[in-house]
Order: C-alpha cells, then structure tokens, then sequence
C-alpha cells in the first residue's frame, strides 16, 4: 500500500468518532414505532406493513413493529392517515400552513430534534407573478418512504427569520409551494411551509417559528424521489450550499464546528479540522448588526471568500466575505462592516503548511 | 420493548460498526443512520428466515447497507444536477512523498461517485481484498480495480491543489 493510501486509511479513521451510534438508532427506531398499549384490532404484518407504506410513506413505521407478530393499526393511537392529509388548497400567501403545531414544540425550531415516524409531502403549483397569490390547488402529495432523520437533522436547525426585512431579488417564474406534514409517536404532528421560487426568499415556517434557511430544492428532490436528500458536503465548486444554522442571528460562528472550509480567489481552498480557532474568534470579535443581506460596492481592491464552518449536526454557517463591499462580512444573520481584522487570519490559514 | 426483537439483537450486535461504515460512506451522521435503517428494513425479515448465525449477520448487513448506499444515491442523481465533478489540474509533485493532509483528503474522498468511494472504503476502512469487494457490490475483480484506480487518481489533484498552494507562499 502506498503512502497516500496509508493516509486515505487514516483520514477514515479519524473520523470514526463523528458516527452515530447504535445506541441512537435504536431511539430513533423505537420513536417511530407506536406503544403497544392494549389489545385493538390486528392485522397480519406485511398487510399493515404495506398500509403504513402507502398511507403513511414511513416504511420504517410499519415494517419493523413486531416482525412476523400481529401488528397493531388502531386502538390507542391516532392512525398517521388521519394526521397528516394534504389541505385541498394553499388558503394564503406563502408561508402558510393549515395548522400550528400539536402535540409538540414549535416555538424555539422549525421541526424538533427527533425523527418523525412518518412524513407526507403536499405540492401546490404556481407563478410568483400570478395576480393570486392564495388558494392554489393541490398539485401532487407524496409520503416519505426514506430519509427522515435526514429530514429531522437539516431543518431542526434550520435559522430563525431576521425580523428586519432583507433585501431579495425580483426573478419571476414558477412557484411551487409545499407543505411538510411530520407526524410523531403519540399522535404529536408539525406542518411546515417551505417554497420554491427563483429567488430563494420566500421563509420557512411551522406556523410558530419562521425561518431563512432555504428548503425549497430539498424539497423537490424529496417530492421527486419519495425519500429526503442527504445533505452534500461542502464544496467550493457547488453554487447552491445548504448552508446557515440556529444561532448565526447571534454570533457569527456559533460554537460546536468542527472544520471550516475556505473558498478563496483564484480556486483556492483549504479545509482544516484544527487550528482554526483564532479565525472563529476574529469573526465573533466584530461589530454586528442584523443582516440585511446585501451591501455596496466600494472603490479599491475586491475580493470574494466564502468561509463553511461545518458541524456534526445540521448544515454548515457560510460566512461571505467580500473585501470591496459594505458590510464586508455577513453571515446571513449578521453583518460586519470591516474584514480587516479577519483577512489576515484568512491568509494564515490558507497559507499554513 | 416495542422494537421486534430481531431488529434489536441486529441493532445491539453489529449497529455500531454499520453506521461507521455508512458514515464513511455518506459522511453524515443522519445520513448514515437513514441508511442503516432502510438497509435494515429490507433484510431483517431474510435474517429472520434464513436462519443466519450472529456471527454471518455483520457481513450480511453490511452488504445491504453498501446496496441501498448505492441503489439511493443512484435514485438520488437522477434528479439532482451532478456537481461533485473533480477538477482535472495537473498534480505537483509526487504525492506518494508526502503525507496528505487528512482533512483534504476526507473532503476528496466526498468528491468522489458512490462506487468510487464504495470501492475505497471498503478497501482501505473495511480492509477487503478486491475479490471481496466485488462478490459484496456484484461486481467483477477487475471492475474493483478500475473503480479504485479512478477514485484515487480522482482525489490526486484535489489534495495536489492543496499541496500547490502552500508550496506558493
């Protein structure tokens, strides 16, 4: 074996630790299946396995409750179908959603941190130029049949809407707004508006907690593949990131990032999993103000750095940096009118062998 | 206890290593627990039925994970634009000298198509010999071979274009 493949083996091992465990599998599996509390009406298992897949899109739900036993489909729980069925019309503008949140919090995050038992996409086609903006028809609905702690991880930290107004560009096309329905053991059930648009500025939100974060292509891919995308690594050479987290609305890198990746001029890049900490400090330093999303051009030098600071959960904070403009550092919760206390760190960092 | 109990013996015995390994392969950690669920909810039922000895369970698993791995992202890519594309620049230096800086490499690796890395965690994670690897994806050796000898060429100039940057300044 090479050297480089003695260093592939060892870069894998490294990140041994950054796996789940077993221990959080069997939660999440014994999340998704309903007690049994006492005898109700009983079906053989592949029957109530392929109800729970059809109706309820969450194979998992159905598939691994009591094997070859009788499974239980009514009795102390409320059946999902009944939870989460799809409103005939999008009744207002987006974001909307048909109910607040039940059973469940939905104040402090978009979606709890756990993993539904069963998901339900609601798809509701338009124009963002059409003269109504409400009461689009149901265009398609599709269960989840996979993905759904995917789903759980990405938009449970998905960040909070600025309460300011943000600056969105003014491209028509066509809209899709959907609705998530996320139903959990016990009966506790969240909606969620998310759109698609050509500018991306169209909020998330569960009725209770709105949010910035884009989730409109992730949700076309699920609604197109019936199952929730896993989230891409970061890149560079990737124009859309799913990026932005909970708590960029109050430092500019919220604590818990494990690398960060700098995209700089010229395609340079450097990824590190250590000795970044000055670079996280010298941004947390800055001035702040709540973002606006945009900025101004100033005369003299230019330059653009996207800088990802990843997580073990959730999606990465990109934090842009663009020297010529004012504010030069924005998170996308906040801004910093200067990167002059920041670029050296930048430079550091890109040049360290 | 409302799991079936047969899904949680899987689960206690081998689920730790299952998720390393779907780590690796999805390099997130929801991800790979998706993963080893629905790789876990196709075959629980045949280890069931067929009878499988504790000891055969881990091998059994893992192949579905590897299965559903690259049977999902297959789906997946259909309706995605492709934009994992490796950047062909000319390497610097021989990089068998160095040792590569393993956050480049893990972020290369992530560049790399699903067989690709299939084929190379396997390889160098799992530590199967080729044959090994090509009976578990229903491949030939030599398939193995080629797909491992593009994965690497295809993280070569990535962590090349690290190493050129430092050698700048």
């Amino acid at each position: 074996m090479s050297e480089f493949e003695d260093d592939i083996s060892r870069a894998m091992a490294g990140h041994d630790d950054e796996a789940p465990r077993a221990a959080d599998l069997l939660r999440a599996l014994e999340q998704a299946s309903p007690p049994r509390r006492h005898l109700g009406w009983y079906v053989p298992f592949m029957a109530a396995a392929a109800v729970a897949a059809v109706v309820a899109g969450s194979a998992w739900a159905g598939g691994l409750l009591g094997g070859h036993k009788p499974v239980r489909t009514s009795g102390g729980a409320i059946p999902v179908q009944r939870l989460l069925s799809c409103p005939a019309s999008y009744a207002h503008q987006a974001p909307w959603v048909p109910a607040k949140p039940a059973g469940i919090d939905g104040r402090s995050r978009l979606v709890p941190q756990i993993t539904p038992s069963s998901a339900l996409l609601c798809a509701y086609r338009g124009r963002n130029t059409a003269r109504q903006q409400a009461g689009w028809a149901l265009s398609g609905q599709r269960p989840l049949a996979g993905g759904l702690a995917s789903l759980a991880g990405q938009l449970t930290w998905k960040p909070h809407s600025p309460r300011q107004p943000i600056a969105c560009t003014a491209v028509g096309g066509p809209q899709t707004n959907y609705l998530i329905g996320l139903a959990y053991p016990g009966g506790a059930r969240i909606w969620v508006a998310a759109t698609n648009e050509p500018n991306e500025c169209v909020a998330a939100s569960n009725g209770e907690f709105t949010s910035s974060g884009i989730i409109g292509p992730a949700v076309s891919t699920a609604f197109a593949s019936g199952r929730w995308p896993a989230r891409a690594p970061v890149s560079c050479n990737r124009s859309y990131q799913d990026a932005g987290r909970l708590g960029q609305g109050t430092a500019m890198v919220p604590a818990g990032s494990t690398s960060v990746t700098i995209c700089a001029p010229n395609a340079r890049t450097r990824t590190l999993t250590s000795g970044y900490q000055a670079l996280v400090s010298a941004l947390n330093r800055l001035p702040t103000r709540p973002s606006t999303h945009s900025c101004s051009g100033t005369p003299g030098p230019s330059g653009a750095y996207q800088v990802f600071f990843s997580y073990p959960q959730g999606p990465p904070i990109l934090v842009s940096i663009l020297v010529g403009c004012h504010p030069a550092v924005d998170n996308n919760g906040l801004q910093a009118t200067s990167a002059s206390s920041v670029m050296p760190v930048i430079h550091h960092l890109l040049n360290r062998r | 206890m409302h799991l079936d109990d047969v899904v949680t013996e899987l689960v206690e015995h081998c689920g730790d290593r299952l998720l390393r390994v779907a780590y690796q392969l999805t390099h997130d950690a929801a991800a790979a627990q998706d993963l080893v669920q629905e790789a876990l909810l196709r075959v629980y039922q045949s280890v069931r039925h067929r009878g499988l000895a504790p000891e055969d369970w881990y091998a059994y698993l893992r192949r579905a994970v590897i299965n559903e791995y690259v049977r999902t992202r297959r789906l997946r890519s259909s309706t995605e634009i492709v934009t994992d594309a490796v950047p062909e620049r000319p390497a610097a230096g021989c990089l068998e000298d160095r040792a590569a800086d393993q956050a480049e490499l893990w972020a290369a690796l992530a560049a790399l198509s699903e067989r690709q890395r299939a084929v190379l965690v396997l390889r160098y994670y799992e530590d199967l010999a080729d044959h090994e690897i090509g009976a578990l994806l229903g491949c030939r050796e030599a398939t193995v071979r080629s797909l491992a000898s593009r994965g690497l060429a295809a993280m070569r100039p990535l962590v090349a274009a690290a190493s050129a940057e430092e050698e700048q300044t």
